[in-house]
């Protein structure tokens, strides 16, 4: 995560501009650091249509100098922390991200419980089942306001 | 959710929704995994809560809607694997924000087909208006006729296929993703494109700025071979490849915060 506070700026004050997923998540997952854990993915079971679709546009990226995937449902980097053997790099790229979100670990679906307002899957199209959040949204209510008449 | 009237009539709630109170179609035929009904009587939100429910709360895997009527946003923001037929054309912005569906539309689209798309396959059997594939993310969609002006402008991803003639400005500011055009192209393609590839088989009106031709490679042979065969095209003609010049738009004096948004 590269932050870093400006002149004039408080501590509290300092602003992040490389959002990483593990800062998000408040931890590392053990597929960033075990290559094991991804090797069974099925891309093309988990993608819709014959060939893995959206992973095509996936690749392996950089992120501060570490091997990382581009999380677009959380607008992040997912680092990877193991070897990853050569010729596979895009291949194990996708496989990490599916992994991801089919754990629900994206920092993009724990916002969905809270801020969702229609109902809709919890987790997206790589998975089959998923249950339904958005249902009981309510409008944030400001204490001690109310809304002026007409609204 | 508490609605409030309105001197026209109509009725919002707190998330901007028209229609709060819709009542879901009496009309769906439901055969095990598969459903169908026909939308000529309904409304949009209605036609768009039945999709929903089918799909996300009664495990319906495969949805036929008859008679779309040029009706606008329909099968917009569905999140989940499933396939969706329209027999009949859907009206402007069918199927935007998708993420998973595999649509075929038999009939033609209006403008801003999959607009935003993250995933999926969308085919259409006829022609699309303008902004087809505006702002897509991902996945397959194609159009088997013509379509109109910008198809994919903003385009950050996802293939985009066209049988026919694209419009003028298509490929405007394209950032990522491919574009495969079996018939001519309007003036001014590709203007102002970061980076992703076009490939055309007809004539090349213009180029826009900073768009040039590009070197042909076996990825971008195996990418056009394996689109046409999983997709039942037939045999692909001949293109030309047209790429970013990289003069105009350069990602490394992007800041990172610019920089995820291409990516």
């Amino acid at each position: 995560m590269a932050g870093s506070a400006s002149k004039g700026e408080s501590p509290s004050e300092v602003r992040t501009v490389a959002i990483d997923a593990e800062v998000l998540a408040g931890k590392r997952f053990p597929y960033q650091t075990d290559i094991s854990l991804v090797a069974d993915i099925d891309l093309l079971a988990a993608t819709p249509g014959p060939d893995i679709n959206w992973l095509e546009d996936v690749t392996l990226l950089e992120e501060d100098g570490i091997p990382a995937v581009f999380d677009r449902y959380s607008n992040s980097f997912l680092k990877i922390y193991f070897n990853i053997p050569e010729g596979q790099e895009d291949d194990i790229a996708r496989k990490v991200l599916i992994k991801h979100l089919v754990d629900g670990n994206s920092y993009g679906i724990t916002l969905k419980d809270i801020h969702c307002k229609f109902p809709q899957v919890e987790l997206g199209p790589w998975v089959d089942e998923s249950r339904i959040v958005g249902e009981n949204w309510k409008p944030t209510e400001l204490e001690g306001w109310t809304a002026p008449q007409a609204h | 959710m508490a609605s409030v009237g309105s001197l026209s009539g109509v009725s919002y709630d707190a998330r901007g929704l028209v229609e709060p109170h819709a009542e879901m179609p009496d009309n769906i035929e439901v055969d095990g995994s598969r459903a169908r009904f026909d939308a000529a009587d309904l409304t949009i939100r209605q036609i768009n809560m039945a999709l929903r429910k089918l799909i996300y709360n009664d495990g319906i895997a495969d949805v036929t809607v008859l008679n779309p009527s040029s009706k606008h946003s329909l099968a917009v923001g569905i999140l989940k694997r499933c396939r969706i037929h329209f027999e009949g054309s859907p009206g402007w912005f069918a199927c935007g924000l998708i993420d998973g569906p595999e649509v075929t539309i038999n009939g033609r689209v209006g403008w801003s087909l999959g607009e935003n798309m993250m995933s999926g396959v969308v085919v259409v059997e006829r022609g699309g208006g303008s902004l087809t594939g505006a702002a897509i993310r991902g996945g397959d969609l194609i159009v088997k006729g013509d379509v109109g002006a910008r198809t994919g402008i903003d385009q950050k991803g996802g293939t985009i296929i066209v049988m026919g003639d694209v419009g003028i400005n298509t490929g405007f500011m394209m950032q990522r993703g491919r574009q495969i055009i079996c018939g001519n192209a309007g003036q001014n393609l590709g203007d102002s494109m970061y980076d992703g590839q076009i490939y055309v088989a007809g004539k090349v009106s213009s180029l826009g700025v900073d768009c040039v031709p590009g070197e042909w490679t076996d990825a971008d042979a195996e990418l056009i071979e394996r689109k046409f065969r999983i997709h039942g095209l037939g045999e692909p003609p001949q293109f030309e490849k047209f790429v970013c010049g990289k003069q105009l738009h350069n990602y490394d004096s992007l800041e990172p915060s610019e920089r995820k948004l291409v990516i």
